[in-house]
């Protein structure tokens, strides 16, 4: 029922996952007074706790919450993380970073890589990633938060790498200390209002009513209310995005040194994660059921992982795809109850902030919702989806991998046409498709094109233009201004150890 | 392994008006090996973007990148500097609001930007600036710092104005300096080349033109696309119905940090101030009596046009790349035309292609180009919106990105994001205050946000004293500038 306007809106959460408490922390740290959080999870369920891994996007979620970084990662024994790197996607034994950065920058409104393609043609050039400081920085075990001016130093950005399982647990804390109320208990149905068919009341198996105006349905796969109880309908992806398992198993660090970056390695039906944590290294394979059994994949996660491992391989099972809407009736989904992408960018943390990001700035204040702002989160949602899906592919696709019956699916499969385009606008004139919403800009796709061995055929007239010796000095200068820069950093591990004493000591 | 293209060897600039030359400029700084020629066509009365005396900031930065300097614009082509455009009367009878550039100096915290940037005070009279810009326009003072300085000013965006025949002149010459040739002449014929694009151009007189590619800048008549075959027209009257416009001759010189669009019952009334003289054009509603459009005016117009507005289905056909008033036709509000031609000359900068066109280079051109045109509609769009402006000039069919905005802005107090947009969403959101849509309150600001407003005013009223202080009156301050250096 609508609360009458000055009343809190009150919004149940169902489910008390990383996306779960995000939602309730988020909520009633962000619009007190506005609302009145309740969050209802089951210790006999238990978390998915994917997404180890982060984009910078998450600072962002973490200051707006008030929390100090220092503190939070020592909660999560978080890790910063300047991108990933890929092993192994374009061809065996290569290998490239992803970063969360630049290469170079723009001459005479020439983007970097054209300049880079020239004098690679003309056999000058190292690989893209030297002039990248992101990944010069990765290579090296450094780590220095980037300056805000518009310096070479300021050409990155940051993540973490944290422990998923404590992720939830710390923003549970906060959010019980700004007044969401938890209940623990199994909820065994649904009640729905007669004449808007709007979910009135969650029934827990102990009778307990929970009623609310808002529901989000943070259930995981499950998607207990968005899907099963609304009947949103399912958009399925697995064509473009066979693997539909994981195999998580963490070990123990194998060196003293901790990579400030994710590693992503293909797999014969896959691709294998390595998330190195304070503590410990996250491990796992994420894999097509139809192309490896399960028993193989976690006998393949085994022999691979570095380090002794800390667990047996514990199989997770998804559906790439989403919901045709996020936001069906007085019910939104976040996070997984919502779609799934798999974890080879990061995406599923970035994914749930952004729908608490959107549902806060177009919540129903009065606890009535517009259709107009209901359509409007749906087409932000599913413009995000879209955009992340298609990067994703272009990892399986952009292969020249023909050692597997998965490598052949994905190498050969026809892709959605707004990839084909993108792709051939650059294997023909090397050019990006270029937006400024959503994630992943160019320097991302620049990243993925060159690192998985796919060269335009042609690139821009301009750089050919000028005297080779010129381009070839300009780039050896940045290059090494960019050794400077890293050399000048600390290694990631005495970082960590600083930021550790810092908050040790008080102020 | 992937190969430099060919590049271009001759490109053509169809008209030579201010569009055409810098699109000349552009060209020949890009590839100086490049063979580049103006051919100069009568430009006509409604070529705006080419009889355009302002722009956006967006020019700035590009002159910067072609090394059009502000300096000599100032110096020698009657440069001015605009920081707000004042909107009088669009959000009711002596309604004030103010449209100010850039991401920054706005009154920050949305609360206090809501309270104090205008909107729904506007009637009160006593209504503090909304924005560092207006509160230095309202005391009619102003200096550009030089770049790096650390000041307050530093984070203004302003747009520039100059006289059109000197800024012309100025381009004409540095076009020479860096070999651009030029040719006068009438189109006779064109020449196909067999795949949708132009092979050459003869001139009356036995002169042929050919080259690998043409840049069509020859304003409204856009002689080289609408010659193709595959050019179609969108027609934008749906949204923006033909209108009258009248033209005022050039009054007294009026150096002014602020320019100004009227509602009036007549219609609206644009004025631009500058050195070379205020240029004052109306925009007549429908079924207003002689009389009273030659009152608003206040005088009699020297020209007397209707526009029928639209724009190219593809800017871009075969090897022709129309920018500007050739690909879209509008009606003068906000100085939108010459921004919108600078921005598809920067985007074909960044998509130069080589002496073979890639058709999905092409594509991706026209997708963005579409993208541009179809934001400038939507912000003329939203002018007729604004809920005066309903009552003078009548409804009209709204596209969805104008209602989804206005919704948006007016309920939740945000705005969608447009890819392309000729303003930027802080821009967008000053354009919506001053046309007098009340902004709606934020969730998340209403509680942090009233909280936070005090603090907010606190600190834009040190910023303003700091700017102020820090600037003397703008006449002073030109006519320093425009003194002989020793």
């Amino acid at each position: 029922m609508p609360a009458a306007s000055s009343s809190p809106v009150r919004v149940v959460v169902l489910g008390g996952g990383t996306a779960g408490w995000m939602t309730a922390t988020g909520l009633a740290k962000l619009l007190p007074g506005t609302v009145e959080v309740q969050l209802v999870e089951s210790e006999d369920i238990g978390i998915v706790g994917v997404g180890e891994a982060t984009l910078p996007h998450i600072r962002a979620f973490v200051e707006r919450l008030g929390i100090d970084e220092a503190a939070f990662m020592k909660a999560t024994h978080a890790t910063y993380k300047l991108g990933i790197n890929f092993r192994d996607f374009g061809r065996i034994g290569e290998s490239y970073i992803h970063p969360f950065g630049s290469f170079g920058e723009e001459v005479a409104g020439v983007g970097f890589h054209h300049w880079w393609l020239e004098l690679q043609r003309q056999g000058k050039a190292d690989p893209i990633g030297e002039y990248s400081l992101a990944v010069a920085a990765a290579k090296a075990n450094r780590f220095a938060p980037p300056a805000q001016d518009n310096t070479l130093a300021s050409t990155y950005g940051y993540a973490y790498q944290f422990d998923a399982t404590l992720f939830g647990p710390f923003m549970r804390d906060i959010g019980l200390a700004n007044g969401v109320t938890r209940h623990e208990g199994l909820v065994t149905s649904v009640e729905r209002d007669g004449p808007s068919g709007d979910i009135a009341c969650l029934v827990l198996k102990d009778g307990r009513r929970i009623e609310g105006d808002l529901f989000v349905d943070c259930s995981g796969f499950r998607s207990m209310l968005l899907g099963q109880e609304c009947e949103e309908e399912w958009e399925d992806w697995t064509h473009w995005l066979p693997c539909d398992r994981a195999a998580a198993m963490p070990c123990t660090h194998e060196t003293s040194d901790i990579r400030p970056y994710t590693t992503a390695t293909a797999m014969p039906a896959g691709w294998r994660w390595q998330i190195p944590l304070q503590h410990r290294m996250g491990n796992g394979y994420v894999f097509s059921s139809a192309h490896i059994s399960e028993d193989e994949a976690c006998q393949a996660i085994r022999d691979a992982a570095e380090g002794v491992p800390l667990a047996d391989p514990r199989v997770l099972r998804f559906r790439p795809g989403r919901r045709k809407r996020s936001w069906s009736r007085n019910v939104i989904g976040v996070g997984l109850a919502s779609g799934f992408l798999e974890p080879l960018e990061s995406t599923s943390i970035y994914l749930a902030q952004m729908a608490i990001t959107y549902l806060i700035e177009l919540f129903p204040e009065s606890g009535r919702i517009d259709k107009r702002d209901r359509d409007e989160f749906n087409r932000l949602v599913d413009m995000e989806y879209d955009r992340v899906r298609d990067f994703l592919i272009l990892h399986y696709h952009a292969t020249q991998r023909d050692d597997s019956d998965f490598w052949n699916h994905v190498r050969t499969m026809e892709v959605p046409a707004s990839l084909a385009d993108k792709l051939e606008l650059w294997r023909k004139a090397g050019r990006i498709e270029k937006y400024s919403d959503g994630l992943f800009y160019d320097a991302s796709w620049i990243a993925v094109y060159v690192g998985q061995g796919l060269l335009p055929e042609r690139h821009d007239p301009r750089p050919a233009l000028v005297d080779p010796a010129r381009v070839a000095s300009a780039l050896g200068t940045l290059k090494q201004a960019i050794g400077s820069e890293v050399a000048a950093m600390s290694g990631h591990v005495d970082f960590l150890a600083r930021e550790a004493a810092r908050l040790a000591t008080p102020a | 392994m992937s190969e430099a293209r060919e590049p271009l060897n001759r490109v053509c600039v169809a008209g030579g008006g201010q569009v055409g030359v810098l699109a000349a400029i552009a060209v020949k700084r890009a590839l100086p090996t490049c063979e580049v020629m103006v051919l100069g066509l009568p430009p006509d009365p409604v070529d705006f973007a080419d009889h355009a005396a302002s722009a956006l900031p967006f020019t700035n930065k590009l002159h910067d990148r072609l090394g059009i300097s502000e300096q000599a614009i100032i110096a020698r082509a009657g440069g001015s500097h605009r920081l707000i455009t004042r909107y009088i009367g669009w959000g009711g009878q002596g309604h004030y609001g103010a449209l100010s550039y850039g991401a920054g100096g706005e009154a920050d915290a949305a609360a206090f930007a809501r309270e104090w940037g205008g909107g729904s005070r506007g009637n009160s009279g006593v209504r503090p600036a909304g924005s560092l810009a207006e509160a230095l326009a309202d005391a009619g003072r102003f200096r550009a710092p030089p770049p790096g300085e650390q000041t307050p000013l530093a984070e203004i965006d302003y747009a520039l104005r100059w006289s059109p025949s000197a800024y012309h002149a100025q381009l004409i010459g540095e076009a020479q300096r860096l070999g651009v040739t030029h040719i006068e002449g009438t189109l006779a014929r064109i020449e196909p080349d067999g795949v949708g694009g132009i092979a050459a151009l003869n001139l009356a007189g036995n002169t042929t033109i050919a080259a690998d590619l043409f840049i069509d800048c020859s304003g409204a008549q856009a002689h080289l696309l609408s010659a193709l075959p595959d050019h179609r027209a969108q027609d934008w009257s749906d949204v923006l119905p033909q209108r009258r416009l009248l033209f005022a001759p050039p009054g007294e010189p009026l150096l002014a940090l602020e320019d100004r669009i009227a509602l009036l019952p007549e219609g609206w009334l644009l004025e631009c101030a500058g050195r070379g003289g205020l240029q004052t054009v109306l925009c007549t509603a429908p079924d207003i009596g002689e009389d009273a459009l030659l009152r608003a005016l206040g005088t009699a117009p020297v020209y007397d046009a209707r526009l029928a507005a639209g724009r190219a289905q593809a800017a871009w056909i075969g090897n022709v790349v129309a920018l500007g008033d050739a690909a879209t036709r509008f009606e003068p509000l906000g100085f939108l035309h010459l921004d919108l031609a600078h921005r598809m000359l920067a985007l074909l900068l960044e998509i130069l292609p080589g002496q073979s066109i890639e058709p999905l280079e092409r594509a991706e051109f026209n997708r963005r180009a579409g993208l541009m045109m179809d934001g400038v509609r939507d912000t003329l769009a939203v002018h007729y919106a604004a809920p005066r402006a309903t009552q003078v000039f009548g409804s009209t069919v709204q596209p969805e990105g104008v209602t989804r905005s206005i919704d948006q802005f007016t309920r939740r107090g945000r705005l969608p994001f447009c890819e392309e947009h000729p303003l930027l969403g802080q821009e967008r959101m000053s354009l919506l205050r001053a046309l007098g849509f009340a902004q709606g309150v934020r969730p998340q600001d209403r509680t942090s946000g009233f909280r936070n407003a005090e603090a907010a005013r606190k600190a834009f009223e040190a910023k303003t004293s700091a700017a102020l202080a820090d600037t003397a009156p703008y006449g002073e301050w030109m006519t320093a500038q425009l003194q002989p250096r020793r």
